[in-house]
């Protein structure tokens, strides 16, 4: 179509053609355990994308924090880093969660009240006089006073956690209207289906939500902790046996210099030294570790696409292992100078997603050993087991893969082999972006669609049937 | 050598076509930006990357012509809420002179109103999307008096049948959803019914056991409002559909589906083959029914039922030849049409060549004709098989395929073939034949001719006949040695009696029969034996007591005659059909063949 002709009006604004929108500036926000991002619907990727942890420090004895990318560059003396969201993926710390929250999209989309004289300290002379008309001045303080905000929860959100991000939302922050959409939802109306298995690999969970027709099924919904940070403790497990010399992670805030050395060699470097009472928190440290592990993810981890398990034979009879041996290795520098090729054992760290018994064993991860219903393809079958059979195989052809940790390399292979082993007779379809922006941001662009539709302004949950029903609308509204 | 003297040469008139005009050289447009100098020395030849300027495209230019037009935030309400959300879009503004109307076909006169309300005005009327807002419909809830009346259950209390109506409205009769969301809280009046409900056991219902009951209520809400007789058609088809839901039937169908979807890899494969297989059955059954209704076409007879009187004279019968020349030539046209795709020529051919002979002759004909064609469709059809996948020996055993590469013409049984083989050119040495095969327990006619079976039969009765060549020769042999003995006997017998009367020397003589003696001893070691063999398995005593009484007084006689013997009796062991192994007849035959070669 030629972009100078302006669309006709049955085109635009609804009617026969499919471009049914109409767009109110709500803002969406996608709260994750790795990142939270928030934006603007309609817009194709989220403008604000901030990390969930933040920092904290106290400064003459009183607490400050850090939000946003910040938190990676400030090694303050005592600086620890903290996520507000459990590993559960459910809200624990609410006053923090808020804060970060609000930081997403204040920091980016909003903007923070210039106006707001009660908050700045500008205002603390006239503390002694309360007979300012507050009630007028408060509705304007609220940072989302203008703008309806949809936001996506967990497919096992309890109740609880529901009413009180409802609570935030209308009450602290004010907004006009709100909902409260599953992120397994909002993934499958990314790709563009009402009904879909949603096969979610985030940070600190791997989840697998049967969709249809834009509901979730909760009996359906499974979850297991086998995510991105999962794979992170099992690459720490593989540093610490690494053959030539176990692996330590030193990240760059440590190495004042270093000089290049070979493969396999000790590096050669010389680490800044922090005073016991300027150190930063071991926290902090753990966090900076995670970012290296993320980029070794990237460019070296790899899932065998299969047809088989890692550990199994292939179908013309030679060990998967020795295949996965004679490819070419992919070297990998540490941020201390150290490099080393990694043959098979990129292909070991991620092998426990699918078959638990390889999992690589060690006492000192945070994560017990898995078991084999947490792998995914255990999930899927449970997933599916928990529905009815008749949309089990339509849920098969329509299987979404979203999440950052799902761009593991090989990772959609892999899945779409142990899918047709397990199910044969059924054809089964797996839709997955390869755009990396779509992927990670999945359920976000699902709500940017959503709040941008123009059959979706009659879901909202506005503020007056807030006032009206309390937090318990959340549950009646949002199903 | 140019056109025009071509022309000229071959003394064309020249004005005949204008020559053309020389191909205009497409001067490239120097792009700005680059200097003359620059660009000629780029030569003729274009760069291969485009020389473009980089910069932004801009609008065209009629475009900047046009009036910008102006968007308004505005905010509106949805008529499908029920309170009045006001939220705010971006609006074109309306402008008198460009009359377009706004996205939101929402009609409006900007005649000095204040903006805001006139939009929020208009919106009231008609938010666009609110018409989306449809629900499925829902029939109308039951009363406390009709539930009563009718809608009891033993199943169902009211709470829950009330819970599960809700849940159906909630959630637009979708099922999936609502048999995944339905958690039916126990009433509290069950505790208060007494300590049997301590434990209120939280029922799980399945989604059968759902529609079952929510189709029931329904179906006898409509009947309540309609009684049948007064239904219209698609309510009557409803109510009908409604009434006759099977649960149990819903529920066997799911386990069937369930077990359907769970197969192995290996199940899934098999039903794959067995599917083609099915499809390559039904496909060769339609060529084969096709095929044979073309062959009964031909072989059918017109029958004449008409009166036959016409054609008593002379010129009746002519008539009748024309009528079946006409007759055979548009036969033939229809068969040259039809065998035109298979290509088959020796089939087209047949009535061509009968055309002038006649009805009777091609009559006689017929099952020369289709015979090639059969043939070839064979191979046709074994082409269009080995097309469609190459088999495996074992398969091909298993099929019964075969390869000739020849195929006598015509139709004949396997098992006449073998019978074939049974007729010697004698009767003699058929009814031979039929013996041996007796004593082997082999039925004349076989029982169950296959393929193998046949072959296997035909390398019985070839080796059966090479067994009663070679019997026969060897009792020829046989014959001649026993005549030859006899002579000798005799000329021995007339040498003794000179020399018993000519009393020469004695000892000489007796030393020579001696050797003799001992010489024709050894060779009946083994026929002793081999008698001895079979006078266990005849029972024929007698047979074996007449030959000493046979046999001369002389002890070299004696030897002679059981040997003389022997091929007499094994001819009789051969005729009369004695029970006998066939190694005994193996065992016979080597006997006999060394004997031969003695």
């Amino acid at each position: 179509m030629n972009p100078s002709i302006p669309p006709s009006s049955a085109e635009y604004g609804g009617g026969t053609v499919l471009i049914r929108r109409d767009e109110v500036s709500a803002i969406v926000l996608d709260p994750g355990f790795s990142t939270t991002r928030a934006g603007f619907a309609g817009e194709d990727t989220p403008k604000s994308l901030i990390p969930t942890y933040y920092g904290q420090y106290s400064i003459s004895s009183q607490q400050k924090h850090i939000f946003g990318d910040d938190i990676f560059v400030t090694p303050r003396p005592a600086f620890s880093v903290h996520n507000p969201i459990s590993r559960d993926g459910v809200v624990e710390d609410w006053e923090m969660a808020e804060k970060v929250w609000e930081y997403s999209f204040t920091s980016r989309l909003t903007g923070t009240r210039s106006g707001n004289f009660v908050l700045n300290g500008l205002d603390d002379l006239h503390e002694d006089e309360p007979s300012r008309e507050m009630e007028g001045v408060e509705l304007e303080e609220k940072p989302l006073a203008d703008s309806p905000l949809l936001m996506s929860e967990c497919g096992w959100n309890p109740t609880k956690a529901r009413e009180k991000t409802i609570e935030i939302a209308m009450e602290s922050w004010g907004t006009p209207a709100f909902y409260l959409a599953k992120n397994g939802v909002l993934a499958a109306f990314a790709a563009g289906k009402a009904s879909a298995l949603v096969v979610d690999v985030g940070a600190s969970n791997v989840s697998v939500t049967p969709v249809h027709d834009g509901m979730i099924l909760k009996r359906g919904v499974q979850h297991s902790p086998l995510g991105g940070d999962y794979i992170s403790s099992q690459i720490r497990a593989l540093f610490k046996t690494n053959s030539p010399q176990p692996i330590t992670i030193t990240p760059h805030y440590l190495i004042a210099s270093k000089a290049p050395v070979d493969a396999g060699q000790p590096p050669q470097v010389t680490y800044k030294a922090f005073p016991p009472d300027k150190t930063p928190d071991a926290s902090y440290r753990t966090l900076l570790e995670e970012r290296t592990l993320t980029e070794f993810k990237e460019c070296v981890v790899q899932v065998w696409p299969g047809p088989n398990r890692l550990s199994a034979t292939g179908p013309n009879g030679v060990a998967n292992e020795e295949l996965a041996k004679s490819s070419p290795g992919r070297p990998f520098e540490f941020p201390d100078g150290y490099n080393q090729v990694f043959g098979v054992d990129r292909y070991r760290v991620v092998e426990s997603l699918f078959d638990t018994k390889a999992a690589i064993l060690d006492p000192d991860s945070p994560f017990p050993a898995p078991v084999q219903a947490q792998a995914i393809p255990e999930l899927i079958k449970s997933a599916l087991n928990g529905v009815d059979v008749d949309i089990r195989p339509h849920l098969l052809a329509n299987v979404v893969v979203t999440g950052a940790s799902s761009l593991l390399y090989g990772f959609n292979d892999r899945l779409n082999q142990e899918l047709i082993q397990n199910f044969p007779s059924p054809r089964v379809r797996i839709s997955a972006p390869g755009n990396t922006a779509e992927r990670r941001f999945g359920s976000w662009i699902g709500g940017s669609i959503l709040a941008s539709l123009g059959t979706f302004h009659q879901m909202w949950i506005s503020k007056k049937e807030y006032e009206e029903h309390g937090v318990s609308i959340v549950e009646k509204r949002c199903k | 050598m140019a056109v025009a003297d071509v022309r000229d040469m071959l003394d064309l008139p020249a004005d005949g076509h204008p020559r053309p005009h020389k191909k205009q050289k497409v001067v490239e447009k120097r792009p700005e930006g680059i200097t003359r100098e620059l660009y000629a020395l780029l030569g003729e030849r274009a760069p291969p990357i485009a020389i473009t300027e980089n910069r932004y495209k801009g609008r065209p230019k009629w475009m900047s012509k046009v009036k910008v037009r102006s968007w308004q935030m505005t905010p509106f309400t949805n008529s499908a809420r029920t309170d009045n959300l006001v939220l705010r879009h971006w609006q074109r503004q309306q402008d008198t002179v460009n009359n377009v109307p706004p996205p939101d076909g929402a009609e409006m006169d900007v005649d000095g109103k204040p903006e805001d309300e006139a939009v929020l005005t208009a919106e009231q009327e008609a938010y666009h999307f609110a018409k989306y807002n449809v629900r499925a419909q829902m029939p109308k809830r039951y009363t406390d008096e009709q539930y009563d009346r009718h809608l009891r259950s033993d199943e169902w209390t009211r709470e829950e049948t009330d819970y599960l109506m809700d849940l159906v409205e909630e959630f637009d009769l979708r099922w999936v959803v609502i048999a995944d969301r339905y958690e039916c809280q126990p009433q509290p009046s069950d505790t208060e019914t007494g300590g049997a409900a301590l434990v209120p056991a939280k029922q799980h219902r399945t989604m059968e056991q759902m529609k079952a009951r929510y189709y029931a209520i329904t179906a006898s809400m409509l009947a309540l409002e309609h009684p049948p007789s007064e239904m219209s058609e698609t309510e009557f088809e409803l109510h009908e559909k409604m009434v006759k839901f099977d649960p149990e039937r819903e529920r066997t169908r799911k386990e069937l589906a369930a077990l359907q979807l769970n197969r192995t890899a290996d199940e899934v494969r098999e039903e794959g083959i067995l599917l083609e297989e099915l499809k390559r059955i039904v496909a060769n059954e339609q060529t084969f029914i096709a095929e044979r209704k073309e062959l009964y076409a031909r072989l059918e007879v017109p029958i004449s039922v008409g009166n036959t009187t016409m054609y008593q004279s002379s010129q009746g019968l002519s008539q009748l030849l024309q009528t079946l020349m006409q007759a055979d030539k548009s036969k033939k046209r229809r068969s040259l049409l039809g065998t035109e795709g298979s290509g088959a020529s020796p089939a087209s051919q047949t009535p061509t060549q009968n055309i002038l002979s006649g009805l009777r002759d091609s009559r006689a004909d017929t099952p020369i004709g289709p015979t090639p064609t059969t043939a070839t469709k064979r191979t046709a059809a074994s082409n269009t098989h080995q097309t469609l996948k190459p088999l495996t020996p074992a398969e091909e055993v298993r099929y019964g395929v075969q390869h000739h590469d020849r195929l006598p013409s015509g139709v004949q049984f396997r098992n006449d073939r073998a019978q074939k083989l049974t007729q010697a050119k004698s009767n003699i040495q058929t009814q031979k034949l039929a013996a041996a095969l007796a004593e082997l327990e082999v039925p004349l006619r076989l029982v169950m001719p296959t393929e193998r079976i046949c072959k296997e039969f035909e390398k019985l009765i070839h080796s059966v006949n090479l067994f009663l060549d070679a019997r026969k020769v060897a009792e020829k042999v046989e014959s001649e040695i026993r005549v030859l003995e006899a002579a000798r006997e005799e000329r021995e017998r007339k040498e003794r009696e000179s020399v018993q009367g000519m009393t020469k020397d004695i000892a000489d003589v007796k030393l020579e029969s001696e050797d003799r003696h001992i010489h024709v001893d050894g060779r009946s070691i083994g026929h002793a034996a081999e008698s001895e063999a079979l006078s266990d398995e005849i029972d024929d005593p007698g047979d074996s007591e007449d030959a000493p009484g046979e046999a001369d007084a002389d002890g070299e006689n004696d030897v002679l005659s059981s040997t003389k013997d022997t091929p007499v009796r094994e001819k009789e062991a051969f005729t009369t059909a004695h029970k006998r192994s066939a190694s005994v007849h193996s065992i016979i035959s080597n006997r006999s063949t060394k004997r031969q070669r003695k």
